[in-house]
């Protein structure tokens, strides 16, 4: 274990989504998927035994970031936090995920970084997946048999779990075209680090009254998490002081953080109400 | 398979390899090819010592990419960037500028400012700041290297 030497391996460098999927379906949960690597790699790194790395970095036609009015935000299982960074449709419609990208990481590991790695990873810290749990949508998977959607609420299944079926191929996450008023924020103590509480929504405001809210939290569960008793305050109010006092507090009720090396399940639990509410304002703005 | 035969392309030469598959790219630059001025600092992708310039502009971490998936690429270092012995701007800016004190971060450095002003060749300190956030400088700060960009930028402007 060294963070200079990789354990050995076998590498396998499938050319297309096929051959993938064919790979996945022979090696299943003795095979990793690796898109950027830049996780994979520390893991692997750090002891994890990796029987057989998938690279995906000559699979063709994954690395696509396709919005439409109407149908969306489509997110190939190679686009980069780099390729959010940079688009303005992005940016403009799921503010949230924009801004998760630009504070994920640094700008090396952005440039091969992918968003559906992060949503695989199922870090419960995931800046990314705080957003994408505001924001709603699906993973798209592909097995021999055809493609199956898992929505975005079911997808984490436990602490680095996920619905995800070892001979299935993540290939696509897709967000719907209307998200509302979305936002993400973080809490680290230096600002590249890991976060030690984030937290992202996404606002469906008609005027200034909520007609619906999607609220998500990282770090303060084995999995990100639906704040569902605050969503349940705002819906159908205008959001004055009093209302996002309500929130701060259900919030805080609703989380079952720990302690660890970033923070502690006290400190967590203190302050996961105010983030939320200012995330909702941060939206607002 | 184990091991896989590549062709690297370092520096504008071709380097034809057979690279075993959990040697990163770092490794193969500094161990294989012999080429040290790319540093090891952290390892798992902190401190931006190993970064390097792929396809004339985007700026990756060496150590954080296994060699065997780079078949093709075009890979600049930091000695890659004199042409006909003289310097390129931007290195020359870092002397000037003092922005270097125990050199270590700073093939690192220079690296990613080539990659900050490939993109956008008139950055703002704040857009420079931010991104120089994956270079980790352990002796001073960052004024002077920032500094140096700036120079670089005015330099590369005026000869362009």
């Amino acid at each position: 274990m060294s963070s200079r030497i990789l354990p050995e391996f076998e590498l396998l460098m499938p050319q297309s989504v096929p051959e993938t999927v064919e790979i996945l379906a022979k090696y299943k949960d003795q095979a990793a998927v690796m898109a950027g690597g830049t996780d994979l790699l520390v893991l692997m790194k750090a002891g994890v035994k990796v029987p057989y790395v998938v690279g995906l970095s000559e699979v063709s036609g994954l690395d696509y970031l396709i919005y439409d009015p109407v149908e969306g935000l489509r997110i190939g299982a190679m686009a980069t936090l780099a390729q959010i960074v940079d688009n303005e449709n992005v940016k403009k419609n799921y503010t949230a995920l924009w801004q998760s990208a630009c504070v994920n990481g640094t700008p090396q590991t952005r440039n091969k970084a992918t968003v559906v790695g992060n949503i695989l990873r199922a870090s419960p810290a995931g800046d990314c997946c705080a957003a994408v749990l505001a924001l709603g949508g699906t993973v798209i998977l592909q097995g021999t048999a055809g493609k199956r959607e898992v929505n975005i609420d079911n997808f984490w299944t436990g602490y680095r779990q996920t619905a995800r079926q070892a001979f299935e191929f993540a290939v696509e996450y897709k967000i719907p075209a209307k998200v509302g008023k979305s936002a993400f924020k973080r809490m680290t103590r230096a600002d590249q680090d890991l976060s030690k509480l984030n937290a992202a929504v996404s606002l469906d405001m008609a005027g200034n009254v909520c007609q619906g809210a999607r609220l998500a939290m990282g770090c303060v569960a084995p999995t990100l998490v639906r704040m569902k008793k605050a969503e349940e305050i705002i819906k159908g109010k205008e959001i004055t002081e009093a209302v996002l006092k309500d929130v701060e507090a259900a919030v805080k009720a609703d989380v079952t953080p720990i302690d660890d090396v970033r923070s502690s399940a006290w400190y967590r639990k203190e302050v996961a109400g105010v983030l939320v509410k200012r995330t909702i304002e941060k939206a607002l703005a | 398979m184990k091991t896989r035969s590549i062709t690297l392309y370092v520096n504008g030469e071709a380097y034809s390899l057979n690279v075993a598959v959990n040697r990163t790219l770092l490794q193969v630059l500094r161990e294989d090819l012999g080429m040290p001025e790319t540093k090891y600092g952290c390892g798992t992708g902190e401190c931006g010592a190993c970064t390097v310039v792929v396809d004339g502009g985007k700026s990756i971490l060496a150590c954080l990419t296994l060699a065997a998936t780079m078949d093709g690429a075009k890979i600049t270092t930091a000695a890659g960037l004199e042409k006909d012995g003289k310097l390129n701007p931007i290195q020359e800016a870092f002397i000037s500028e003092h922005a270097v004190q125990c050199g270590y971060c700073t093939p690192g450095m220079v690296m990613k400012s080539v990659s900050i002003l490939a993109k956008n060749p008139k950055p703002t300190e704040e857009e420079i700041r931010r991104e120089l956030e994956g270079n980790i400088c352990r002796c001073t700060g960052y004024v002077k290297i920032v500094q140096a960009i700036q120079k670089a930028s005015e330099v590369m402007a005026s000869t362009r």
